[in-house]
């Protein structure tokens, strides 16, 4: 039976024989230890709490993965999980422990269980496992807002880049533009036209932006699980992320189709195709 | 001449090149904050490190300072140790631990305790009255003494331990405010307050008698501190070593994610501005592909057109890179801000640090992008047979 | 005239694929001429015309056969070679004028001068004086989009002329002028002319062809008439 691990600084020797004595006790270890240190299932050590000091003799058992905890990404110290009388006299911490970790049937329990706990607690409390998550989770809060914050200014600057490229198109065909309209095309549908075109531009220009955004997470993810080591999850594009990307994308591509084309229809016809500006009020 | 015309063209679409400056720009901005995270964190922890001059620190063996609660026993022996080694010119010894105050509001305020030794301490600054050398004497932070609602100069209630639930407090002793204190490790918020070693060590009872966390050394001679270090490793087993070097590599591999987010930004920002001034290049090359032709028809060299288009679009990366590096230094203070309430980091680390050399770099690239930018389409736009596109041009 | 030879062209072909088709506009062209001469080189539509006036003006290269300027093949030129034979010796005009659109009048006729390396002082003072030439001196801080197209062409002229060209080119320089626009037109390549600039004018102007000194006519590709007519 593997107890809930305990905080506590042991350290590991390997050994190779047996005291003839005692038949060891089971512990799971860390698979990155087990990784570093090539120390295999059945593999005898020996646990203490001092380097190079006495302790007791025990038998690797199982490895262990670590979970996919964001605020444990970037600590690197390995984890071993003992029987908790062996680590309580390991340690010399009696008859303590530093939490119980408690799971109950229904959200209805959880509150009774609360109550029931916290009334007669003497010298320890009971909290909800969801409002630790949110202190530990700290770290990963503010990465967050960061990646937001990075995300909002690339929003800026494609708008801006999406702008000019469409006005920038616009302009070359301005030519085309003053000879449909001297045909008598309606400014209406030249404008109609353009923004169909930026629409088309942003859709399918946001396909491939999925396709890259998908295909970049998953490189992310597995650069960073093999730094990191662990199975946390880096990137993930879901199909909210897709359906925000495609809408944003589509938005601001229509808006910025409609700014340039208007520009483009505002100027008489014979001024975009002769290139020459009438100064009619000077005229006049 | 080539000014002038450049000038001029730019001018001739003033829209379409604001727009491309202030895309420019943004990129810029995007590029300068991506170069100042990059080295940023680092330049920033190394100054934190050595703040106080202290090249090497000393952790229970396989860890590193307060990384976890392990202490290091019978340090007396330690210290003596260390002692013997001529290289080191001040040893300080640290505690950490928590104490806990009650405020006269009848609040309970918890804070990290350090001990150690005033007189060779590396972890504050004293702003205002003096450092704790008195038995009975602590320095505390700003954060602290507000929650406290104490000044210099109070006496307080402090103890090593508190129950909440029986409301009672172990190893608790009257200590007396003699300085406020700016805490160079701690977290933007956090309370803190420094006492001498023995004061912590007797107030946390049996179980912290000559024990530490950790040392801090000065070393004489900085050519000399691996030297030093491997001589402690040998002499000390029970110790590891970190010298701020390792220290700094140990933080870039931790925060390593942030330099390859760095990176890749960067390299993306630097891609954005480079095609968009491509495209713009492009655009205006094929507008004018008549103009062009007929400057080579009079004469006009076509190293000098392409120098000249390929001005234009230097002249957008340029304009655009001095708006985006004032840009990039107002959103890396925001971005800076966002990453400093990083739990655990201490509040003096810089994610952003602006460096000049950053500046340069970022403005170089920049401009680099745009000369290389603007070379191939002007070069294919200079490079039209004359007769075939005056043909075109004319049917067009 | 001089008798001086200032261009001479011997069996110039030139070929192109335009659609598919092999296109032979220029077939086996000879063709001299005398340093301050006045040529116009009439003839229908598709006749190589313009194509003959690029392979003399060094713009384009013959498939075969030699063009000799002012003593130099600028056939076997290299590219930057015959750029720079251009800046100095052959000034060009064409029918859209082609005037850089973000310049002024004076910037324009300044241009190839810059090329030329002749100081900031000097270049506007010429390019003043070529203004003037053109009667263009109130004109001077115009851009092209403020210029009617006579206006333009003068100044297209003016620029042709910045260098002090040994030969001045001009395809097509009244096909976008009307009438009397034209004929001012007319008029002042007379005068570039009788100041000493050797002109080949390829047009289908018939007044310009008249203003000539010596017509050649072309017809697919070869010259099929070239004579000498009544001075103006």
């Amino acid at each position: 039976m593997i107890a809930a691990l305990l905080s506590a600084a042991v350290l590991l020797q390997q050994i190779d024989t047996l005291r003839p004595s005692t038949l060891p006790r089971s512990i799971a270890i860390d698979e990155r230890l087990a990784a570093d240190r090539r120390i295999k299932l059945g593999d005898l050590l020996v646990v203490s709490p001092t380097p190079g000091g006495p302790g007791d003799t025990v038998t690797v058992s199982a490895f262990v993965r670590r979970r996919a905890d964001p605020s444990e990404v970037a600590r690197a110290e390995y984890r071993v999980r003992l029987h908790l009388h062996q680590l309580q006299s390991l340690i010399g911490y009696g008859d303590r422990v530093d939490r119980f970790a408690i799971a109950t049937p229904s959200a209805a329990a959880t509150d009774s269980a609360m109550r029931g706990i916290n009334a007669p607690a003497f010298g320890f409390r009971a909290y909800r496992s969801r409002d630790i998550a949110v202190e530990t989770s700290r770290t990963f809060l503010v990465v967050s807002r960061f990646h937001r914050a990075i995300g909002v200014i690339t929003i800026v600057a494609s708008a801006i880049f999406l702008l000019c490229i469409m006005l920038l198109k616009v302009d070359e065909r301005r030519r085309d533009v003053a000879a449909l309209r001297l045909m008598g095309i309606s400014a209406r549908s030249i404008v109609r036209s353009v923004m169909v075109e930026a629409a088309l531009v942003a859709v399918i220009g946001s396909g491939v932006g999925v396709f890259i955004g998908w295909s970049a997470a998953r490189i992310i993810n597995w650069h960073y699980r093999g730094v990191y080591r662990t199975p946390l999850a880096f990137a993930s594009v879901t199909p909210n992320i897709i359906v925000l990307a495609v809408s944003l994308s589509l938005v601001l591509g229509l808006i910025a189709g409609f700014v340039a084309a208007q520009r483009l229809v505002r100027v008489p016809a014979l001024e975009l195709l002769t290139g020459r500006h009438e100064d009619r009020a000077a005229a006049a | 001449m080539l000014f002038r015309l450049a000038w001029a063209t730019l001018s001739r679409h003033r829209s379409r090149t604001l727009l491309a400056v202030l895309g420019v720009a943004v990129s810029a901005a995007m590029l300068l904050d991506m170069v100042m995270l990059s080295s940023g964190m680092r330049v920033s922890f190394k100054n934190l490190l050595l703040a106080r001059g202290f090249q090497i620190r000393l952790a229970p063996k396989g860890t590193l300072p307060f990384d976890t609660d392990a202490t290091i026993v019978r340090s007396s022996e330690i210290t003596a140790a260390l002692a013997s080694i001529p290289d080191i010119a001040t040893i300080s010894p640290v505690l950490g631990g928590q104490i806990h105050v009650a405020a006269r509001n009848g609040a309970v305020v918890s804070a990290i305790a350090l001990g150690g030794d005033a007189a060779a301490q590396g972890d504050y600054e004293i702003i205002e009255g003096r450092a704790p050398t008195g038995a009975n004497e602590i320095a505390a932070s700003d954060d602290f003494l507000r929650a406290a609602v104490a000044r210099v100069g109070d006496t307080l209630s402090a103890a090593a331990g508190y129950d909440p639930q029986l409301r009672s407090f172990a190893g608790s002793r009257p200590l007396i405010v003699v300085g406020r204190a700016k805490f160079i490790y701690t977290s933007a918020g956090q309370r803190a307050v420094a006492l001498p070693l023995t004061t912590l060590q007797s107030m946390q009872g049996s179980a912290a008698a000559d024990r530490v966390s950790f040392y801090m050394l000065r070393i004489r001679d900085d050519g000399r501190v691996d030297d030093v270090l491997h001589r402690i490793e040998r002499e000390i087993p029970r110790v590891s070593g970190v010298s701020t070097q390792t220290a700094m590599a140990q933080v870039d591999e931790r925060l390593s994610y942030f330099r390859q987010l760095a990176l890749i930004l960067g390299a993306v920002s630097l891609a954005v501005g480079f095609l968009l001034v491509t495209t713009l290049v492009t655009v205006s090359v094929n507008e004018r592909l008549g103009e062009i032709v007929v400057l080579r028809a009079i004469g006009v060299a076509r190293g000098r057109i392409v120098q000249q288009i390929v001005l234009e679009g230097t002249a957008i990366m340029f304009v655009g890179a001095i708006v985006g590096l004032v840009l990039g230094l107002g959103t890396a203070r925001y971005l800076n801000s966002i990453l400093s309430s990083f739990p655990g980091l201490p509040a003096a680390i810089d994610f952003f640090l602006f460096q000049p050399s950053d500046a340069w770099t970022a403005l170089g690239m920049l401009v680099g992008a745009g000369i290389l930018a603007g070379i191939y389409p002007s070069w294919r736009g200079a490079s039209r047979p004359i007769a075939i596109t005056l043909r075109e041009e004319a049917v067009g | 005239m001089s008798g001086d030879i200032v261009v001479s062209a011997r069996d110039l072909h030139r070929d192109y694929r335009m659609g598919g088709d092999d296109v032979h506009a220029v077939r086996g062209v000879s063709l001299d001429v005398e340093r301050g001469d006045y040529v116009a080189i009439v003839g229908p539509s598709g006749c190589g015309k313009s194509t003959l006036l690029n392979l003399l003006g060094g713009i384009d290269r013959p498939n075969s056969g030699t063009v000799t300027i002012d003593g130099a093949r600028i056939d076997r030129m290299r590219d930057n070679e015959a750029t720079r034979f251009r800046l100095l010796k052959i000034g060009f005009v064409f029918q859209r004028f082609y005037l850089m659109p973000a310049l002024t009048a004076l910037e324009n006729i300044e241009l190839p001068m810059a090329d030329a390396k002749i100081s900031g002082s000097q270049r506007v003072q010429r390019a003043r004086e070529l203004l003037a030439y053109v009667s263009l001196d109130a004109r001077r801080d115009h851009r092209p989009s403020q210029l009617s197209g006579g206006e333009q062409q003068r100044v297209a002229i003016a620029r042709a002329l910045a260098n002090k060209p040994t030969l001045l080119l001009a395809d097509e320089p009244t096909g976008e002028l009307d009438a009397k626009t034209g004929a001012e037109m007319i008029d002042l390549i007379g005068r570039v002319n009788d100041d000493g600039t050797t002109i080949i004018v390829v047009t289908h102007d018939e007044d310009l062809a008249r203003a000539a000194s010596r017509v050649v006519h072309m017809r697919d590709g070869l010259i099929v008439d070239d004579r000498r007519q009544d001075a103006r």
